[in-house]
């Protein structure tokens, strides 16, 4: 299959800027400038269909269109790049191995919403990536490619680095603006939205680093090719981060619309020591559950919509009949308990609940009535908080119980688990 | 607040220039309202009386969402948005009382009740907690949370309640949280302060004083005011009384001019603590530390209880007929004997405006002299008072909720933050808010420093020098407006220095930002400048304020726009009512109206001229009322000297003082909390508090004080306490002020700076942080703030002196000595040091003189 | 109406007997009045005499000076001034009782979160001057804890942790 992101990924060198000039690279942007205006440059977006990678699939044209011009306030790009969903390791791959691909998006979406100064959010714990970044941004001054007059066009940008401290939240495109301020990063009521009031008060787009990745493909390439690619309303290549119980979990790039079955079985190589397959998340562990009988959902924004989970951020994990589904769910919770920047009120103290709840069904102390109340406390943090972070919460919980009841009654009831395992993680 | 005291909810908007807004009409409840444009759901549903819960809003604080507690539900939104953040929308459909909002509050209270401990009965915010009042409305009362409740632990050596002192005034009890976060926005927003932060995340979030530092802030009580629950407690309220036992009453903060309006709660002749009753128009909700905790004087034990007679030497308590007796006497016969021009009185700027004009006529109408005053704190030079200009500025009809439409603001001689609390947070709402541009300029560096776009250093006493070099600067660019070449010409020869480049050398300010300003404020739409205490202070204030008549004239500020900041609670009420010994034309006329006689013909003296007369036995009667020159006016050994001299003082004030321990006759006063009366603030503004408890029996307030010596000595004032609020305040009202005149300039020199070759550091006196007047040594919270005086110096000047934080140094002057432990300064930069005059143990007006303020020399103490 | 002769002796020399015999019958009967003072009854458990504070099982106070003894109290006889010990910790400093005022209706026992203040058994409080019907807290703090009886079950035997 064609591959956009994780074309040249083993090519050891290809984060030195030669290299990436040598394979085609910086190409795209000098199209840009030449033959494109900058409202020409969304219309070309938002003809592609490029969908926002982070997560929520907004179309990223539709996203820069919303942009005023006239404020007279300066307007910045965010890349983000704090990719804490558990299960996701994508934007990794392309920041350590093909970070010029980063940079050159982000020069293409500055140009087109007219931003001078961009800014790459990388999360603390990627001190490794965030050295390549660094590194290739210092290429690109030493070029001429940033700094002033770039490409001798008279366009300025500025990209700068910031790394975080440590928290999921600030993948929240407006807890991490208040982290680009120098606060804490505390999500943000919205209204007003970043586009009109984002980064200091000035209008501010947010995009993931693969989606900023895939604008040189569509440039170099053009909107058809782009749009050959996936299906209708979801073109285009997408990498998908398999992990779980497989034999060759990694990072595969693959068209939109790729059946589940393929890349588990056929790139993933199927289920380890030939277990059953039990459940798949395929978004990131905010996503509900899909079942074995579901294997065959193809992978685009829609289909998946239809059975009833997301595609998220496409990291696709594998859980086969050895794991106790109470006991994944405990470490799902504990995450999302420990990461609540515990701003609002439902999420602070209700994802905190429902870990001592659910670590009390695992451990044997259920009480009946556990469930129930879970289910309750769900529903009270459903839809009434901040951010997505508490919904994240929530859906995995509601799902987990929906298609697993039997297990957690079973601990609540004799105080084990249902599932006898020797599986050395539990 | 929504409605807590009784107090109407005010939803004020106040950033449009007084234009006319565009009107929304939104649906709620099914019952339609039309509201100005940008006013938010919760704020039309307030309007409409219907209540919404938070936890998290405060109508001056900005929305952030994070209670979740007053969601409603919008048509056509997905999900129940928060009432205090969305605007309202031509058209919205909100309902605030379906089921599903019912179960969302309820849900929200349950969170937070989950790890919230069961504190009530202990809990001081018992009965006025937003979290008890809702949980008992939406009746949660049966726990799901079977869990041990999260408990944050301190270091404390008792694990018993978790409350940790934060603050000098400051408790806070982790547990009882519920992370509004609610302090620490007050905090940045409004005070501009970062001393309270929050730490952790999630659910392990624990509010606190940053590490090493206390919440001391000027500003800090508010926090404690606004916290909806009992995680943060004052000192002083700490376990006294339950808010339902205690009594409410209407009162006015009896220490700075601003006005701010206080509830002070008392019972059983007690008062227990004084909260804010907001008043948009002065304090928007927000009162200083010491209008919070500085009403703690009229408990204070220390009260003087009965009157006091010299006798051979000594003061012994006596009886009130025997103490009125020898007063009528001995002041009958120096009038008879030497004249009414030998009597004096003196009355301090914190008596009720009642009090000043009954003393008035007192001594005007019936005792006959001119000679009284109630600037006791500075200096008013012979010959030099009641210029016009000083006079015009003094008087301007400025108002604090106007500057939030400035666009330019200088502030010139003033260390906002200390002298004017309300006006300095109006200034930082008019920056935060509405950009506002301020540039400041001072004798020293101050915490307007952060606000500032340019914050200039004149060297000290140059203050004339400055404005002249401002002016010099307007005249040279043609930024003046409303006159022509010729009559800047004329302008610019009345000038001292000559040129722009001498000024700038003189005071020390490059000539480019001195220009920069000149030309700011000539751009400007409705440029301010405020004047405060450096300015008042300084002994050659008039020159300085001719300069600024003049700098207000050319640049055509308006007239209520440039002001000389008045400093105490009823200045502007004593200057209204004629508690001075030159009047108004316009108030001599009302005056002679209302007595139906003649004023005494004398010229009449002020403070500086009564104390120089006392020296010189011109003067031999004297009666100070609720003031302290001994210890606060200018060159203390000239002061105590020109007591000394006098053949019968009588001194009425609550404590026992300097001045009172030179008085042949004492009298014990009664404070403003045990009085009805007023206050008339710096923007003229007459302003009621009522009495709130009865003083102790012996003490008496000044009102009654007065007609029992009138009474005594045959001249009756015929006016009981009714007619005498009601004449007072007609005088109040009919007081009229001469407009500045726009074509008026007048001649603005600098004086020269007097030698002090030996003695090379500006010392500055005044009012520490937490301290107000000769009062507060007795408010044990102020005192828990700033405990004993100092030396405030710069670290820069410190290590080039070798002098360590805590040491003994010595300051010595021309006129007296001093030793005092060092503190750096958190501001200063340069050589100029700080004193402050508040406490009684440590005399400090000995170190400056009368003609030049202070200059010092100092150096350390070596430990023996 | 006296119709008959025999009317008058059933009436008069018949009934007297009758009548004197029934008195007479209650000579030998045991009377049921008590000799009070020197017999007491005992009282009925729920009955509200004089109030008494209580003390956990290790000896502290119970009571917190919350105040709402006070605010329950429909004769407001209940006086409090709150203080802290020197383990932190909020207790009463004044505590006074106007039994005057008070009309033992028992809404102080009710209202007390603490378990802090009951009504006991104790009824004789009559004084000869007003101001010993003002009860301060030492006259009413109990010195041990005393044992549950029935109807006046303790729910709590120690101290909240938070408090």
């Amino acid at each position: 299959m064609e591959q956009v992101f994780l074309k040249y990924i083993d090519d050891p060198n290809q984060h030195k800027i030669d290299t990436y000039i040598e394979h085609g690279g910086y190409q795209a942007i000098q199209k840009v400038f030449k033959e494109y205006q900058p409202t020409e440059v969304i219309d070309t977006v938002k003809a592609s269909g490029v969908r926002g990678r982070g997560g929520a699939g907004f179309p990223a044209g539709l996203k820069w269109s919303f942009v005023p011009q006239n404020t007279g306030k300066p307007i910045y790009l965010a890349c983000n790049g704090d990719e804490s969903e558990p299960g996701t390791c994508k934007d990794r791959v392309i920041m350590e191995n093909n970070p010029h691909l980063i940079i050159e998006g982000i020069m293409i979406c500055c140009y087109a919403i007219n931003a001078h100064h961009a800014f790459i959010y990388i999360r603390g714990e990627f001190a490794h990536p965030a050295a390549r970044v660094e590194a290739a941004i210092n290429e690109a001054y030493a070029k001429g490619y940033l700094g002033k007059n770039i490409f001798g066009t008279g366009f300025d940008l500025d990209i700068i680095v910031h790394t975080g401290g440590g928290a999921y939240i600030c993948g929240e495109e407006t807890s991490l603006l208040s982290s680009i301020e120098g606060s804490r990063g505390n999500a943000r009521i919205r209204p007003p939205f970043p586009a009109v009031e984002g980064l200091y008060k000035c209008p501010t787009v947010i995009n993931n680093v693969e989606t900023l990745s895939s604008l040189p493909s569509i440039f170099n390439n053009g909107v058809e090719w782009y749009r050959s690619h996936g299906t209708e309303k979801s073109p285009g290549t997408k990498i998908f981060s398999l992990s779980g119980n497989v034999n060759k979990p990694g990072n595969y790039e693959v068209d939109l619309g790729t059946p589940l079955s393929y890349v588990i079985n056929d790139l993933g190589g199927g289920i380890q020591n030939g277990h059953k397959l039990k459940a798949i998340i395929p978004g990131g562990s905010s996503t509900p559950l899909l079942m074995p009988d579901q294997i065959d959902t193809p992978l685009d924004y829609e289909a998946v919509a239809e059975a009833g989970s997301m595609l998220g951020s496409g990291a696709i994990i594998v859980i086969d009949e050895r794991s106790c589904m109470v006991w994944v769910l405990m470490k799902l919770i504990n995450f999302y308990a420990h990461e609540s920047c515990g701003r609002c009120t439902p999420c602070r103290e209700g994802t905190a609940w429902l870990k001592q709840l659910i670590n009390r069904i695992e451990n044997g102390d259920g009480q009946p009535g556990d469930i129930e109340l879970i289910l309750d406390v769900c529903d009270n943090i459903m839809g009434r908080t901040i951010c997505p972070l508490g919904d994240a919460a929530v859906m995995p919980v509601r799902s987990f119980i929906q298609h697993f009841r039997d297990e957690f009654e079973y601990h609540i009831e004799h105080k084990k688990c249902k599932v006898e395992t020797d599986y050395p993680f539990v | 607040m929504q409605g807590r005291n009784g107090l109407p909810v005010c939803v004020k908007n106040m950033s449009d220039n007084g234009k006319e807004k565009e009107q929304v009409t939104l649906t709620i409840d099914g019952k339609e309202i039309s509201v100005d444009k940008g006013t938010t759901v919760l704020d039309a549903a307030t309007l409409m009386g219907i209540h919404i819960p938070t936890f998290c809003w405060h109508p001056k604080l900005d929305s952030i969402g994070a209670c979740r507690m007053c969601l409603v539900d919008v048509e056509k939104f997905p999900k129940p948005a928060v009432a205090c953040a969305t605007e309202a929308m031509p058209g919205m459909i909100v309902r605030t009382d379906t089921d599903e909002i019912v179960k969302a509050r309820r849900g929200v209270l349950e969170f937070m009740l989950l790890n919230h401990p069961l504190d009530c009965p202990t809990c001081d915010k018992g009965g006025e907690c937003d979290l008890q009042d809702n949980v008992f409305h939406y009746g949660i009362d049966k726990s799901r949370q079977a869990f041990t409740r999260r408990r944050v632990i301190d270091d404390q050596t008792t694990d018993a309640f978790d409350d940790k002192r934060i603050g000098p005034e400051i408790i806070r009890n982790m547990n009882r949280c519920v992370t509004c976060y609610k302090c620490i926005r007050f905090n940045k927003e409004i005070a501009g302060e970062y001393d309270l932060g929050a730490y952790e995340r999630g659910n392990h979030t624990v509010i606190d004083a940053a590490p090493g530092e206390q919440i001391d802030n000027f500003y800090s009580g508010n926090v404690v005011e606004i916290c909806p629950v009992g995680a943060l407690t004052n000192t002083d309220w700490r376990y006294k009384i339950r808010n339902w036992k205690a009594k409410q009453t209407l009162s006015l903060c009896s220490h700075d001019a601003d006005g701010q309006n206080i509830m002070l709660w008392h019972d059983q002749r007690q008062l227990w603590r004084a909260t804010s009753r907001r008043n948009d128009d002065i304090d928007d909700g927000w009162i200083c530390n010491i209008a919070r905790y500085g009403y703690q004087y009229i408990n204070s034990p220390d009260r003087l209880k009965t009157p006091l007679i010299k006798k051979e030497g000594k003061q012994v308590p006596a009886s009130w007929d025997e103490a009125i007796s020898l007063i009528s006497k001995r002041f009958k016969e120096i009038k008879d004997s030497k004249g009414s021009v030998c009597l004096a009185g003196l009355i301090g700027g914190n008596q009720s405006v009642e009090t000043a004009y009954l003393f008035n006529k007192f001594f005007r109408n019936k005792l006959h002299t001119n000679n009284l005053d109630y600037r006791l704190e500075y200096i008013d030079l012979k010959g030099s008072d009641e210029t016009e200009a000083y006079n015009c500025l003094y008087r301007a009809p400025f108002t604090i909720a106007d500057l939030e439409q400035a666009d330019v603001v200088f502030v010139f001689g003033s260390n906002f933050i200390k002298d004017h609390p309300a006006i300095n947070l109006r200034l930082r709402k008019a920056y935060r808010k509405f950009g506002t541009k301020v540039y400041t300029a001072n004798p020293v560096e101050t915490k307007s420093a952060d606000i500032s776009l340019d914050e200039m250093i004149y060297s000290p006493d140059t203050e004339t020098a400055f404005i002249a070099g401002l002016i010099h600067a307007i005249i040279d660019n043609k930024y003046y407006k409303n006159i022509d070449e010729t009559k800047a010409a004329e302008v610019k020869t009345m000038l001292a220095p000559a040129t722009l480049d001498e000024a700038a050398r003189l005071c020390g300010i490059e000539q480019e930002r001195i220009v920069n300003l000149a030309k700011v404020l000539s751009e400007a739409n409705n440029p301010y400048i405020l004047a405060g205490d450096y300015f008042v202070a300084s002994a050659k204030r008039h020159r300085t304020a001719n300069g600024m008549y003049d700098l207000a004239n050319l640049l055509g500020i308006k007239d209520s726009n440039a002001i000389i900041l008045a400093s105490q609670a009823n200045s502007m009420g004593a200057d209204r009512v004629g508690v001075r010994p030159r009047l108004t034309e316009n108030l001599k006329k009302t005056l002679i109206d209302k007595w139906g006689e003649e004023l005494p013909e004398s010229p009449g003296s002020n403070t500086s001229q009564i104390l120089n007369n006392s020296l010189d036995e011109e003067i031999d009667g004297l009666f100070i009322l609720g003031a302290n020159p001994a210890m606060r006016y200018p060159d203390g050994p000239f002061v105590n000297s020109a007591l000394d001299k006098l053949d019968f003082l009588v001194v009425a004030d609550l404590f026992e003082t300097a001045t009172s321990a030179k008085a042949d006759v004492v009298l014990p006063l009664a404070g403003w909390a045990e009085q009805s009366g007023a206050y008339v603030n710096v923007e003229g503004r007459y302003q009621k508090f009522e009495k709130a408890q009865d003083a102790d029996k012996g003490i008496k307030s000044g009102i009654e004080i007065i007609h029992s010596i009138a009474r005594a000595m045959d001249l009756s004032l015929n006016l009981d306490n009714a007619a005498l609020m009601h004449e007072t305040k007609d005088i109040v009202d009919a007081f009229e002020r001469e407009a500045r005149d726009e074509a008026k300039f007048f001649e603005v020199k600098q004086a020269q700076i007097p030698e002090h070759d030996n003695y090379p550091y500006r010392l500055l006196v005044g009012n520490d942080i937490h301290h107000f007047g000769y009062v507060t040594e007795h408010c044990p919270s102020l005192m828990r703030f700033t405990p004993e005086p100092y030396l405030e110096i710069s670290p820069n000047l410190a290590e080039k002196l070798g002098i360590d934080e805590e040491t003994l140094v010595r300051i010595e002057s021309t006129t007296g000595k001093l030793v005092l432990k060092a503190r750096f300064s958190e501001y200063f930069e340069g050589d100029v040091l700080f004193i402050p005059n508040n406490f009684s143990a440590t005399e400090v007006t000995g170190l400056v003189s009368r003609e030049g303020g202070g200059w010092v020399k100092i150096e350390k103490l070596d430990d023996k | 109406m006296l119709k008959t002769f025999w009317d008058i002796i059933k009436t008069t020399v018949i009934a007297l007997p009758i009548g004197l015999y029934t008195t007479f019958k209650h000579v030998f009967k045991k009377p049921v009045t008590k000799k009070y003072p020197k017999a007491k009854s005992e009282m009925m458990p729920r009955y509200r005499g004089l109030h008494y504070l209580e003390r956990y099982d290790d000896g502290t106070e119970r009571c917190v000076c919350c105040g709402l003894c006070a605010a329950a109290c429909p004769a407001d006889a209940i006086y409090m001034e709150p203080d802290e010990n020197e383990k932190g910790e909020r207790f009463a400093k004044v505590y006074e009782i106007n039994m005057i005022r008070c009309i033992f209706c028992g809404f102080c026992e009710e209202a007390c979160p603490e378990e802090a203040i009951f009504l006991g058994h104790e009824f004789e409080l009559a004084n000869d001057n007003r101001d010993g019907f003002i009860y301060s807290k030492d006259d009413m703090l109990v010195e041990h804890p005393r044992k549950d009886r029935p109807y006046k079950t303790i729910y709590r035997r120690t101290r909240r942790h938070s408090m």
